[in-house]
């Protein structure tokens, strides 16, 4: 809601307060001051001039040479404009001025004559679009002055950021009326307690519908003659961001702002029958010309206003063309009614229409107000357009509802509020904002709201109107006294939290992406119809292309961080995301949601700083495993082995992951059920993303692992007697697998077998080719006793059998 | 043995003298000091000298042997401090810089949610969370928002289906625990939410705690103290706040918390638009109207609810001036945190 100080002061003497001060009441009362703007300041550079003499522009019909005395000096100006003439006062552009639009003003030569500045038509002051002439200042503006101080225009726009229960204050008046709570001052208001006392015999309405329009009011002026509004008129519109268009709908504006009240003027002429209708749409009415010329389609339960034929405005929403006031529109048939504001609201959103008239309909507009709004439009009507109207007119109140009082209690609201109010205090703050009051007995207070405050319909809305009145900032501050009590929190939240806090701690960096992500992302990672994540949740109004779908994985916003990453030369990637993918249900129904964990890497392992400790190392697809590895093991899920429940699989390559290299793809499953994979792109893949590097990924569902009971930590003792390590080189052939071998050692039960492992693998100088060398390290220990060489002798010979016989290797001696 | 005991004192002394480098130093310590050096051999020859010159000898010999030891002692820290001082200008360069791997960060989202949450925690709230499609009755009817609400227009809202639907603040939870839980409670409801709205300041997708407190006698006050303490603690306890009054349609009296602008301390910049203020927070008594929807007495219990927007809280704790920074994951953005 804009208003300007200067209107807001014609109801309401704001005193001694600074603008300042007067936003910052207003602020603490509830209603937002956004911001409070000097206006018109673009046209400060400005000054007013008289034309002292013209004459014709020896090289040109059409232009006229200039002199213009502004203050002390003259100045010879060439203009274009019809109208200009000896004696007239303008408004003057000087060499150096910048009218709206950035045009610059500079000295000329036109046809040969210079010219120093520039006379302004409206449309060149940005006032107006009125450019068929240059703008006339009224006879008697002296000349040298700053042109928007001597229009009066001057002025800051206040823009009050209204929340929806206050449709009350979508006026001027309504804003003046919370001023008048804290400047102790009383309103002045143009027209106050109107009534329509006679009925006309020009025109009647009937309301076919009172549940749509409890009140309908209309005044007929005779003999208006259109044309432009006065200055203050124009000036107060253009203000606060409207575009004056004539007189009448001017005024009609002008009120609504002014009261709250929409109100719509119709050219009488153009009504068939002498009378209004109001009612819903009928079947042969399914289309409808706005006076925007846009041709709206109608529904059965939108309610229209009709002559005795046809509609001739979409009620509370907009004009039709067939009955809008024109340059010809000599007879107005002036509307003040109240709608509902469900049906103007369904109307409004269906049509995909707002207008200021609907906004306040939609919010409730004073049921009460309806005749004093009438009475003003109406008087301004005959004042500016030169109209005549009788003291008669129709005011149809089906819907007039009895207003109850609503009983405050008063230590109920001290409780609530934490305050100590008196009844007394409590009647003083209600009755500054035009509530009145009734004590019955000493706690309870039956309080009437004025009509304007439809917000105000029950208890706790008072309580509310206390708390504002003194002052939010005026309530003490303390603690709640409440019973202790654990505050349990989601497991599986705080197993989160730890995990993103762990990946750090080795490297990675946590990425958060939007949930929506593009349709053709899932196409380009080859996902196809019969996986689970090809059909996902779309949005019905979604803002783009890119964000239409809810993501069904996580890879393709890490992609595209890559991507943007490897673009900005930081190709060096270790991002993860533990976030929600969504799978569709039934239709209407909520999708699944599922937590997951993925992450993406590419580059070098060490990332960008410190070559000097770390050499370049680039990451595989055993970072990727390891990092998976170290999240299992973090969630107490760790130690994989054989027997495990959680395994790694190599896939067939039919079932790998669509989108993985087949030679790097590897699955985790929980028995028979797939936790998540780990691999590395596909070229093909990446190059739909725009993406030339490596990458890898793991993918894993985290809800799933979240349900894994993490082994319990258990203390072992440490052993007494030292080990004994051995270590084993096999050529093999190059298919025999690393795991393959461990697990035959791990199985061979032997009992002086602590542990064995992999460190190295080789191919190369003096190896055969089609084999490779395996090199296993293997710890022994007793728990009874130092082992002898005899003993690790006898053990060890056995596992170097048992590897070459099932293995066909020979031995090479580490 | 008197003279013996002389002669390799003078021994001893000498051969002290002329160490030169802290490896002579075990050297001597064997030779002379140790369990099979000098002075012990002439010690246990002590046995086989006559009983009468035992005590004279036997002290003469400890304190022979105690000199020497107390002159090793000096020699041995003269060596090493000379040892230490010739070393220095061969040691390491130690302006090279310090050896480990890089660490990553967490999104400065999940930090600023993360400490929002320990604060609530620690004032007894407990978290829970709720799915981020939901269906309207939560996110608009439970919490009196009926259809054709004007306050709708303050949730741009995407749709996936006739009444399902991004959840457009985390509010729901406040409906859907107190529909599964008895007062009194204390909790907190972290989560994304989203509205159909992207600009400089505003994108589709953005993250909210949700919080509610219910008891008995719960007033305005209390509300002002939980939300004051939560302020102070987040940003500075010097910091000034103001509540001021707004409109939610769950909560009666509302009340937008406003921080001193953390850019220009209250001055007046264009980040707070000259008022020298800005919003951080929503919060209310929770309205009877929703007590009533979720079976809780009203004139028993009551309660408030507040919203924090933990991107804002993020961009002025850390002075960041585009929200849309926060999905672009960029490496050179994240890494600052």
């Amino acid at each position: 809601m804009k208003f300007t100080l200067n209107w807001l002061k014609n109801y309401i003497d704001t005193g001694d307060l600074t603008p300042e001060q007067l936003a910052d009441e207003l602020t603490m009362l509830g209603l937002e001051v956004d911001s409070v703007t000097p206006l018109f300041q673009d046209l400060a550079a400005l000054k007013t001039g008289i034309v002292v003499s013209r004459e014709k522009h020896p090289d040109a019909d059409k232009l006229s040479l200039c002199q213009v005395q502004i203050g002390d000096e003259t100045h010879q100006i060439v203009c274009g404009a019809p109208n200009v003439r000896e004696g007239l006062a303008v408004v003057v552009a000087l060499p150096g001025a910048v009218l709206p639009g950035n045009f610059k003003i500079s000295k000329s030569k036109i046809r040969g004559i210079k010219s120093f500045g520039m006379i302004c038509s409206e449309r060149e002051l940005g006032l107006s679009s009125e450019h068929d002439g240059i703008m006339e200042l009224p006879e008697g503006t002296e000349h040298g002055q700053v042109f928007i101080d001597a229009m009066e225009l001057s002025d800051l726009c206040i823009d009050v950021d209204l929340t929806p229960n206050r449709a009350d204050c979508a006026s001027v008046i309504g804003i003046a009326r919370e001023v008048a709570s804290f400047v102790d001052n009383k309103l002045s208001l143009p027209v106050t307690n109107a009534s329509i006392e006679t009925t006309s015999s020009d025109f009647s309405v009937e309301i076919v519908d009172p549940e749509l329009c409890p009140r309908y009011a209309g005044k007929l002026i005779k003999g208006v003659k259109i044309g432009p509004s006065p200055w203050w008129l124009r000036r107060l519109l253009l203000s606060v961001g409207l575009r004056p268009i004539n007189n009448v709908v001017d005024i009609t504006n002008f009120v609504m702002l002014e009261y709250g009240q929409p109100l719509h003027a119709f050219d009488f002429d153009n009504l068939d029958g002498g009378k209004i209708v109001v009612r819903t749409t009928t079947t042969g009415e399914r289309t409808f010309t706005t006076l925007d010329d846009t041709v709206r389609t109608l529904d059965a339960d939108m309610l229209m206003i009709c002559d005795g034929t046809k509609p001739i405005a979409i009620a509370g929403v907009m004009g039709g063309g067939n009955s809008e006031v024109s340059s010809e529109t000599t007879n107005v048939l002036l509307e003040s009614a109240c709608f509902n504001a469900v049906s103007v609201r369904k109307t409004a959103r269906k049509l995909n229409i707002s207008t200021d008239a609907s906004y306040r309909f939609e919010r409730g507009v004073d049921p009460e107000g309806t005749i004093n709004a009438l009475e003003r439009a109406a008087q301004l009507i005959c004042e500016l357009g030169g109209g005549e109207m009788g003291t008669d007119g129709v005011d149809s109140y089906p819907g007039k509802v009895e207003v109850t009082p609503i009983s405050l209690n008063i230590s109920r609201t001290n409780t609530l509020l934490g305050l100590d109010l008196s009844i007394q205090q409590v009647t003083k703050l209600l009755t500054s904002i035009e509530l009145s009051v009734q004590p019955k007995g000493d706690n309870i207070l039956m309080v009437t709201a004025p009509s304007f405050r439809i917000d105000i319909e029950r208890e706790a809305d008072l309580v509310e109107e206390v708390a504002r009145l003194v002052g939010y900032n005026n309530i003490p501050t303390t603690l709640p006294t409440v019973d202790l009590s654990y505050p349990e929190q989601d497991p599986s939240r705080l197993k989160r939290l730890n995990i993103c806090k762990k990946l750090t701690t080795i490297g990675y960096t946590e990425a958060i992406n939007y949930s929506f992500i593009a349709e053709k992302h899932i196409s380009m990672l080859t996902i196809e119809a019969g996986d689970k994540r090809f059909n996902s949740v779309k949005l019905l109004n979604p803002l783009s292309e890119d964000q239409a779908v809810l993501r069904t994985t996580l890879l393709p916003g890490l992609l595209e961080n890559a991507k943007r990453n490897i673009n900005f030369q930081r190709p060096a990637i270790k991002y993860f995301e533990l976030g929600k993918v969504f799978f569709p249900k039934e239709i209407n129904e909520q999708p699944t949601e599922e937590n997951r964990l993925a992450g993406v890497l590419s580059g070098n392992l060490y990332g960008e700083g410190a070559p000097l400790y770390f050499k370049h190392t680039a990451v595989d697809i055993f970072d990727a495993k390891g990092c998976v590895e170290f999240i299992l093991e973090a969630m107490g899920l760790g130690n994989i082995t054989d027997t495990s429940e959680l395994q790694f699989k190599i896939p067939d390559s039919a079932a790998a992951e669509v989108f993985a290299t087949e030679e790097y793809s590897l699955e985790l499953y929980y028995n028979d059920e797939l936790i998540g994979s780990v691999g590395r792109f596909q070229d093909d893949v990446l190059r739909s993303f725009s993406i030339k590097n490596e990458i890898y990924y793991f993918d894993l569902n985290f809800d799933a692992l979240c349900r894994l009971a993490a082994k319990k930590v258990k203390f072992s003792s440490l052993p007494v007697y030292p080990s004994v390590t051995r270590d084993i080189a096999l050529l093999v052939e190059e298919n025999v697998s690393a795991g393959q071998l461990l697990t035959a050692v791990q199985t061979s039960r032997d009992k002086l077998l602590e542990n064995s492992e992999i460190f190295d693998v080789f191919q190369g100088e003096k190896i055969p080719d089609g084999y490779k060398s395996v090199a296993l390290t293997i710890t022994y220990r007793s728990q009874t006793k130092t082992l002898t060489e005899k003993n690790v002798e006898k053990s060890h010979s056995k596992i170097v059998r048992m590897l070459t016989e099932k293995f066909g290797g020979s031995f090479r001696n580490a | 043995m008197e003279n013996e005991l002389q002669s390799l004192e003078a021994e001893a002394k000498k051969s002290l003298s002329n160490l030169e480098d802290v490896k002579q130093l075990e050297e001597f310590r064997i030779q002379y000091l140790g369990r099979k050096g000098q002075f012990s051999t002439i010690m246990r020859s002590l046995g086989s000298v006559p009983a009468e010159d035992k005590p004279r000898l036997g002290q003469l010999a400890n304190s022979v042997k105690s000199e020497i030891e107390k002159l090793f002692e000096e020699k041995s820290q003269n060596l090493h401090r000379q040892s230490a001082q010739a070393s220095s200008g061969s040691g390491p360069d130690l302006t090279l810089p310090g050896r480990c791997p890089a660490p990553g960060t967490l999104h400065p989202i999940t930090k600023v949610m993360q400490e929002t949450c320990a604060i609530f925690e620690s004032l007894g709230f407990s978290v829970a969370e709720g799915p981020d499609v939901e269906v309207d009755y939560y996110n608009f009817e439970a919490l009196n928002i009926p259809a054709h609400h004007p306050a709708r227009d303050m949730h741009d809202t995407f749709y996936v289906g006739d009444s399902v639907l991004l959840r457009t603040h985390t509010s729901p939870m406040q409906a859907r625990v107190m529909e599964s839980q008895d007062p009194p409670l204390r909790v907190i409801a972290p989560g994304k939410v989203y509205r159909c709205d992207s600009d400089i300041t505003h994108t589709p997708m953005f993250h909210q705690v949700e919080g509610v407190l219910v008891d008995k006698g719960i007033s305005f006050a209390d509300l002002k103290g939980i939300l004051t303490v939560f302020t102070q603690k987040m940003f500075d306890k010097d910091l000034a706040l103001r509540f001021r009054p707004s409109f939610f349609p769950f909560t009666e009296p509302s009340a937008e918390v406003d921080i001193a602008c953390v850019m220009c301390n209250g001055v007046g910049c264009r980040v707070c638009k000259k008022t020298g203020w800005l919003e951080i927070l929503g919060s209310g008594m929770i309205d009877p109207e929703v007590f009533k929807k979720v079976g809780y007495d009203p004139d028993v219990y009551s309660g408030f609810a507040f919203g924090l927007g933990i991107e804002r809280i993020a961009m002025l704790k850390y002075g960041i001036d585009d929200i849309r920074l926060f999905y672009e994951n960029d490496q050179r953005f994240l890494s600052q945190f």
